[in-house]
């Protein structure tokens, strides 16, 4: 039995259970990278990505903000010739980043992630007015008003309700979540 | 023969598993590593274990819950006693504030958080490696 593992060895373990793995297969045909629709907002394409985690670059892997810009369109799943789920390999390096505490600072992600878990929680819905405020300033005036005009257009159309809306039986979700995790007493 | 009692740590996160190794094999106990779900459990099988350390968060999410659960489902296996280390109050557990953590995933086992203490980490595997020996004592 291994006594050790190295970066590569890691992150494969995390996506142990897809055929193929993400990691292994790969034979670096740059499919994925040319489809990504958010590729020229990443730090490495979605192939430097998989190269880098290759070579065992553990930290330009985790420094990289490559998995948190992913848009989870699928678009490389579909498209790679050698048949790999590499946004399942993104959801993979997200987990693991968030799980140690390893992401890079500053990153909308992570935050994000929690604040919406933790709104499905509560209310077992989405309620956009509620999650999108802390972001709205990030990229400036223009931002805002780009944001903005977004949401009169879904408001017009009925997409955007401006009272939070929740699941009946809510309690029944949260029994149901911890009965996934062990937490809040005896199971 | 080694009299040494064997243990196997399941966990996919190399560095923890490491240190707890180094404390484990420093009090005398010969351990094993699997680094995910399906490597540990076909080492649960392939040989007699007396204590298992197990991780919560893997591969896919909280796959040490699923991992102890069929565990549950085998009668030999379920008579192993587990030890669940898991950071899961940092990384899930906000969703549920102020409400405690608890093992009860198998008939017998115990619930430490990360970061874990050495030398509780020693008492605790001590005391369920000999309340094990008392079942199997009191079973024979």
């Amino acid at each position: 039995m291994a006594r050790s593992l190295s970066f590569t060895g890691e992150i494969a373990n995390l996506l142990y259970a897809a055929q193929p793995n993400p990691v292994q297969a790969c034979i670096q045909c740059g499919t994925c990278s040319a489809s990504c629709p958010v590729a020229g907002f990443m730090d490495h394409s979605p192939r430097q990505l998989i190269a880098m985690i290759r070579a065992g670059q553990r930290e330009a892997v985790l420094r990289s903000n490559t998995f948190w810009t992913c848009a989870s369109c699928y678009l490389c799943t579909v498209r790679c010739p050698a048949g790999i789920d590499i946004a399942y390999l993104m959801y993979g390096l997200k987990r693991y980043t968030i799980w140690r505490n390893r992401h890079a600072p500053g990153l909308i992600g992570p935050a994000f992630s929690r604040a919406f878990m933790r709104m499905i929680v509560r209310t077992g819905r989405s309620w956009e007015p509620a999650l999108a405020p802390a972001y709205l300033g990030r990229r400036g005036w223009r931002g805002v008003i780009d944001e903005m005009r977004v949401a009169g257009a879904l408001f017009l159309r009925g997409r955007l309700p401006l009272r939070p809306r929740w699941i009946r039986r809510r309690r029944a979700l949260r029994e149901m979540l911890r009965h996934i995790i062990p937490v809040g007493g005896p199971a | 023969m080694s009299t040494a009692k064997r243990l196997l740590i399941v966990d996919d996160d190399p560095d923890f598993v490491d240190g707890i190794r180094a404390i484990l094999e420093g009090a005398g106990y010969a351990v094993d590593a699997a680094f995910n779900p399906r490597d540990g459990f076909d080492a649960l099988q392939s040989r007699p274990y007396d204590l298992l350390l197990l991780d919560i968060l893997m591969g896919r999410g909280a796959e040490g819950v699923m991992f102890a659960r069929k565990m549950r489902k085998d009668a030999r296996l379920r008579e192993v006693p587990v030890l669940i280390i898991t950071g899961l109050r940092e990384q899930i557990a906000f969703l549920f504030p102020g409400e405690p953590l608890h093992p009860h995933l198998v008939p017998v086992d115990e619930l430490l958080e990360k970061p874990v203490e050495p030398q509780l980490l020693l008492e605790k595997v001590a005391a369920l490696l000999s309340a094990s020996e008392r079942r199997k004592a009191a079973g024979a």
